[in-house]
């Protein structure tokens, strides 16, 4: 097991590609930020968990994503409890965020927009596949099922995200 | 576009999202922040805590026990007089007379309430400005005191109490004109005791250079020549 600058240095190896992953799921670049700087601390917190020989990547990016469900459903709970009763997507994830933060990402392509019309999961699992091109047993990992699971969610997000592309095409 | 989107096979749209969705790279701030807030901030010692409560403790103890505690008198009855005198003293300089009195219009008020009566009082002259005169309480004592204050601005105190066994040490003594008060310092004040029958009688100042002394012993002249006190009762 490496030491600690060393694990951290190594951890740090893939910022970029949690920054990306955070993205797209957030959307928002301040929640980005901050689910990334969480996403760290937790991984530097409980570095001792890592097992040596395993994806430090897969597993960084399960923290991630576990991260970012602990603070999604925070928000989906305070959001059903809006005083006017309308659910207020402008909550920010993380409480100590700033009320304005800057925005959504853009959405450049018709590609980027289907993408964000999908479900997290399914979102979740062609970003890990295709994008950062983990295999699919580190996805399994990630997403906590069996690789039959992912594979199949991997074929529907499929599905879902070319009736979109083909709504698209038609306006 | 349109060859795109009809090439539908999962292949070609995994290769689709690998290649043209936006790679978005961590802004260089958030590396300097995550290092930063993952940065272990240096421990105190393990012995600081114990260490201050123990601190803490003992201070607290301290505190508790401190008014039980015997206090250090000086012994001699000369140097507990002066003291006290002394602090009166400072106490007016710093906040006046507490029931300043002007003479000889309140000798008969000042008389009942210090036990002192004087039957004849020095009430300033040109170099010596009458200031205010009050009964005190000093050394389990009623007294009265009168303050003065000379042209340089210095405070002059003249305090009579009753004083039956106060002894005039000798070896303070010194010779002005006929008489011979002890001149005794006491916390970067000058006074200069001496008794009239069964009063001791105390002269305080801030003068203690040689120079100062001496105009202290031209002020002491004045006083003792012009005022006389006698127990009252």
């Amino acid at each position: 097991m490496p030491d600690g600058g060393d694990f951290r240095q190594q951890a740090l190896a893939h910022l970029d590609a949690l920054y990306n992953f955070a993205l797209y799921l957030c959307r928002k670049p301040a929640e980005a930020d901050d689910l990334v700087q969480e996403t760290y601390l937790r991984a530097f917190r409980f570095e001792a968990r890592f097992q040596p020989g395993t994806h430090l990547r897969a597993w960084l990016f399960q923290i991630l994503r576990n991260t970012f469900l602990t603070f999604y459903r925070v928000r989906e709970r305070e959001a059903a409890v809006a005083e006017d009763g309308v659910p207020d997507w402008d909550v920010p994830m993380f409480h100590d965020a700033p009320e304005e933060t800057g925005g959504v990402m853009d959405t450049h392509t018709d590609l980027e927009r289907a993408l964000h019309r999908l479900p997290e999961d399914f979102r979740t699992v062609l970003l890990l596949a295709e994008v950062e091109g983990l295999p699919l047993e580190e996805v399994a990992r990630v997403m906590v099922c069996p690789v039959g699971t992912v594979k199949s969610r991997i074929f529907r997000a499929k599905e879902r995200l070319r009736a979109l592309l083909r709504d698209y095409e038609k306006k | 576009m349109s060859e795109r989107i009809d090439d539908t096979s999962d292949e070609v749209l995994g290769r689709r999202l690998a290649a043209e969705l936006t790679r978005h790279t961590a802004p260089a701030r958030l590396r300097v922040t995550i290092v930063e807030a993952a940065t272990p901030r240096s421990r105190r010692p393990v012995w600081l805590m114990p260490m201050l409560s123990a601190a803490a403790t003992a201070m607290i103890l301290v505190l508790a026990v401190m008014p039980v505690l015997p206090r250090i008198v000086p012994a001699d009855p000369v140097q507990r007089y002066v003291r006290a005198v002394v602090s009166e003293h400072s106490r007016a300089i710093m906040w006046g007379a507490r029931h300043g009195e002007v003479l000889p219009t309140a000798l008969p008020w000042l008389t009942r309430e210090s036990g002192i009566a004087l039957s004849r009082v020095f009430v300033g002259d040109e170099r010596l400005e009458f200031v205010a005169a009050e009964p005190v309480y000093l050394e389990r004592q009623r007294g009265v005191a009168i303050h003065y204050k000379d042209s340089d601005g210095h405070m002059i105190s003249y305090v009579a109490l009753p004083a039956l066994g106060l002894t005039v040490p000798d070896r303070e003594r010194v010779q002005i004109e006929k008489w011979r008060p002890a001149l005794v310092r006491d916390s970067g004040f000058a006074s200069l005791v001496w008794k009239q029958g069964d009063v001791g009688c105390f002269l305080v100042s801030d003068m203690v250079s040689s120079d100062d002394i001496e105009r202290f012993k031209e002020y002491f002249v004045r006083i003792r020549v012009s005022t006389e006190p006698v127990p009252a009762y």
